[in-house]
């Protein structure tokens, strides 16, 4: 019993966490299934956003402004890929890494060449912070996550609708036809990471806030956090979530998963070098649900037709 | 059909992860009525020689002091910051009675987590840049203490003329994505500046140019410092392959480091600073003393070692004042 | 309404795949006119197509379509004029959106598209209207996933798409050539409806030569990059099958003619 109300204690937490990561993995969702494209830049990214935003904190900026230039700045970010792939020819995934590496060297640039840069609650206005995650006040951060995922969600929801979304999921289903239809898909993709980046670096800014620092390996990993929550998102709500508002919701219940999950396995006393084995294991076994599920439908076919 | 199946599988692997988890719970303290019982949680950055020495000398103290009454959660953040983040939520919400924080992105995130729960940071070279505080006055003042693992730096610079006097350029090889070696850096690249030697600095990113940087470095000088560096002391292996060849000697911060590839080290032991944390721990759980009144504290000793194996490779004669290993 | 001067175009230039696929090739189309064009595999007909549609540039030569040269445009731009329906019935629509969200798509082709919502009302109607006159039930399906359409049903969605802004070109590239004998037959039906009631100009490649025959007002044959034969009005109403491999043998000096001229009957 006392396992399991500490688990609850642990809840407002682990979800909070997923809320942010959360945001980036919708992010990761427009590249990766709206555009059709894996886009590694965002391991960079969001170092880059978190970065931004702390400096530009400390250097005196209101929290508003500091989240919006991290934005900004994730706009370059997916840019910089757009641009080597579309006007350099080179393919997505290399160009994503390429500029993934080169904001290594920016981030730190960015932190005056500190690998770190702390931002304390307790010094400064953050719009979030872990410290609150337990109170019923409004400081805890949950509250403002849920309402601005809602937001976003809205608005992705919104912009997916109009012209120039549809002509953006147009590029991504099926670019040949896209370019038949007078779309630019040179320009649509360039659109998609730009969004998608800005999407992450925002998450980045909000979770250097959370956690109280922005460091240079933050973003380490942080694509496969990503498809993680898209992936498991997918899984769990295929049947009932079709309209693509709710699809958004799901890449964040994924995260939301991811996140609970991992701090379950904590609990449980399994050792912390096993951590990523586990996150794997997990992934896998998301992924290969629906593999399994076919499999016993055809196995039940068969013996249908056995009994036919 | 589709959600029984997917609910099924879902079950399956939490049942899995439960016996599993039954399996390696933490050692249950079987302390008496009258005695108290305290939890403290412990993250630790990374896998490595220091970071282990100072864990250990920790738990030691505390489990001399308290016999018996203690119950540590140890958690190893396997060098990812998410990591700390998920840790330190578990603590808070155990709502554990001290954290021990090793290493300063697990200090950092123990700190935003929490203003109630004692912190003490280990590990850590300034607690001023890694807290942000402006005005440093040797104590943090919150709820925040521990201790340094800050060398005496300008003895450290010193060795390089004691043991190359002929000796005219420094590389100063760190990882740049660890902010207390470029802390370390810059403090000796002065007192190098002082003693009238030249230093270039060669970063690393991480363990895959490592070797690289090393072999740079080599090309460039005629002595290597290395920092308390986490990546370094991880790779130390690695960077002796690439110095002891191109026969560039290297004067290392901390014994993991020196033991890997360096001649010698003045070092502190991390083991005693671990110990000198549970001592504090022991002093606020107590409550003889407050953790807001404590300041920060250093290593008391300092060791010299030198390497006798790579010494003897490397063709230079030990000097006085200095232990050699036993390896 | 077409000018075709002179194109060239190799593929793998300078290697030992080089292929010359058009050599020199040129044409004028009147507007209203309907083209059909045959020839053997790798008689450059559907490079001819891919050429005028701009999805490479051309080595040699121009290509003016109403008065614009059109040569040096990117394959998007020329589609603002062009209507296009591929050979792969796959390849026409986007699967993972819904029937009227194509259509929306292709009502655009030309336009800037900013944040103006998607749809409008009246557009629905309008589609609905449309798609029933395909007379395949797709009108009272509007909202589905085109993904989930039979090869047929995708391919006539992507004439309507191509014609739904009236297109000064209209290219075919054996677009019933994948379709089962059962469905080809209804699509080229709904493709004559469409040129004829809005006086499309249009080339059609095909592998028919009945087909080829039947259709259009103008035929052209291509061999090795060139056209070999150029036969309108009255002439192709007259000409049969047999005259047509005739007259192929004879321009283009080939006393075989290949099997899949033959076969396709």
């Amino acid at each position: 019993m006392d396992f399991v109300l500490t688990f609850l204690g642990t809840l407002p937490g682990a979800i909070t966490q997923g809320l942010i990561w959360g945001l980036m993995a919708m992010g990761v969702y427009v590249t990766f299934r709206v555009l059709s494209v894996s886009d590694l830049t965002v391991d960079g990214t969001l170092a880059t956003g978190g970065a931004v935003c702390v400096i530009l904190i400390r250097a005196g900026a209101p929290v508003g402004a500091a989240i919006l230039i991290a934005f900004l700045t994730g706009l370059l970010c997916g840019l910089s890929t757009a641009f080597l792939h579309t006007k350099w020819g080179i393919p997505v995934i290399l160009a994503g890494i390429l500029t993934q590496i080169a904001l290594y060297s920016v981030n730190l640039r960015v932190m005056a060449s500190k690998a770190n840069a702390s931002i304390s609650v307790d010094k400064y206005s953050l719009l979030i912070s872990q410290r609150y995650v337990r109170e019923t006040s409004l400081r805890n951060p949950l509250y403002f996550l849920v309402i601005f995922t809602v937001l976003v969600i809205g608005l992705l929801y919104w912009y997916f609708g109009t012209e120039s979304g549809s002509a953006l999921r147009a590029t991504g289903a099926n670019p040949r036809m896209a370019r038949a239809q007078g779309i630019n898909t040179d320009f649509q993709i360039t659109l998609g990471l730009m969004i998608a980046n800005g999407m992450v670096a925002l998450a980045g800014a909000l979770l250097a806030q959370y956690q109280g620092f922005a460091d240079v390996n933050m973003g380490r990993g942080a694509i496969v956090i990503g498809l993680a929550a898209v992936i498991i998102g997918e899984v769990l709500t295929q049947k009932f979530f079709i309209n693509f508002a709710l699809k958004l919701l799901a890449v964040s219940i994924g995260s939301i998963v991811y996140f609970l999950v991992l701090q379950l396995v904590l609990q449980l006393g399994l050792n912390t070098n096993d951590l990523k084995l586990i996150s794997a294991l997990i992934v896998a076994v998301f992924l290969a649900v629906p593999h399994f599920s076919k499999r016993m439908k055809m196995n039940q076919n068969k013996g249908g037709e056995k009994n036919a | 059909m589709k959600h029984a199946k997917r609910t099924l599988s879902l079950l399956i692997i939490f049942s899995v992860l439960f016996l599993a988890g039954c399996q390696n719970k933490a050692p249950e303290t079987k302390g008496t009525e009258e005695k108290k019982q305290y939890s403290i949680g412990i993250v630790q950055l990374a896998q490595h020689e220091a970071l282990d020495a100072a864990t250990k000398g920790f738990m030691d103290v505390l489990n001399e002091k308290f016999p018996d009454q203690v119950v540590f959660d140890v958690q190893n953040a396997s060098g990812d910051t998410t990591n700390c983040t998920t840790i330190v939520n578990g603590f808070v919400s155990k709502k554990v009675d001290l954290i021990m924080a090793n290493a300063t992105p697990a200090l950092q995130a123990a700190a935003s987590a929490t203003d109630t729960i004692p912190i003490l940071g280990t590990s850590v070279t300034h607690y001023a840049p890694a807290l942000d505080i402006e005005e440093w006055t040797g104590t943090v003042g919150t709820n925040i203490s521990g201790t340094s693992d800050l060398a005496d730096l300008k003895q450290q610079a010193a060795m390089i003329p004691e043991w190359f006097p002929d000796a005219k350029t420094v590389s100063l090889f760190y990882c740049s994505s660890e902010a207390n070696s470029a802390f370390q850096v810059e403090e000796v690249e002065k007192h190098l500046a002082e003693l009238g030697l030249e230093t270039k600095r060669f970063s690393f990113t991480d363990t895959n140019d490592v070797a690289s940087v090393a072999l740079a470095a080599c090309k460039e000088s005629d002595v290597i410092y290395i920092p308390t560096d986490n990546t370094a002391a991880s790779n130390a292996e690695a960077i002796a392959n690439v110095i002891l060849p191109e026969k560039v000697p290297a004067i290392a911060g901390e014994i993991g480091l020196c033991k890997g590839c360096g001649i010698a080290t003045l070092t502190i032991s991390y083991e005693d600073i671990g110990r000198a944390t549970g001592e504090m721990a022991y002093k606020i759980l107590t409550g003889e003393a407050k953790v807001e009144e404590m300041p920060i504290e250093y290593a008391p000793n300092f060791e010299k070692y030198y390497n006798p194996t790579i010494c003897e490779q490397l063709g230079i004669t030990p000097l006085e004042g200095y232990k050699p290993f036993e390896d | 309404m077409l000018k075709v001067q002179s194109i060239s175009k190799t593929f793998h230039p300078g290697t030992v795949n080089a292929n010359t696929a058009l050599d020199g090739v040129s044409l004028h189309l009147k507007e209203g006119d309907f083209v059909t064009v045959i020839g053997g595999n790798g008689a450059g007909k559907s490079t001819l197509l891919n050429a005028i549609a701009g999805t490479f540039p051309v080595d040699e030569g121009g290509i003016v379509l109403d008065g614009t040269d059109i040569t040096r445009l990117p394959e998007y731009k020329r589609a603002d004029f062009l209507g296009r329906v591929f050979q792969d019935p796959m390849m026409g629509t986007a699967p993972t959106m819904q029937i009227d969200e194509n259509l929306a798509l292709a009502a655009r082709r030309g336009q800037k598209r900013g944040l103006k919502w998607g749809m409008k009302k009246e557009e629905q109607q309008r589609y609905r209207e449309l798609l029933a006159t395909l007379d395949l039930g797709l009108e009272d399906r509007m909202g589905i996933k085109v993904g989930l359409l039979s090869g047929g049903q995708r391919q006539s969605l992507t004439l309507l798409m191509a014609t739904l802004k009236k297109p000064k070109l209209l290219l075919l590239d054996e677009h019933t050539a994948a379709l089962d004998p059962r469905t080809a037959p209804k699509v080229l039906e709904i493709t004559e409806q469409l040129v004829s009631s809005q006086r499309l100009t249009t080339l059609m490649i095909t592998h028919n030569m009945r087909d080829a025959l039947h259709l259009g007002n103008r035929l052209l044959m291509m061999d090795g990059g060139r056209i070999v034969l150029d036969i309108e009005g009255e002439e192709k109403k007259n000409l049969t099958v047999s005259d047509l491999l005739d007259r192929f043998s004879a321009a283009s000096g080939k006393e075989e003619v290949s099997d899949s001229l033959l076969l396709s009957k």
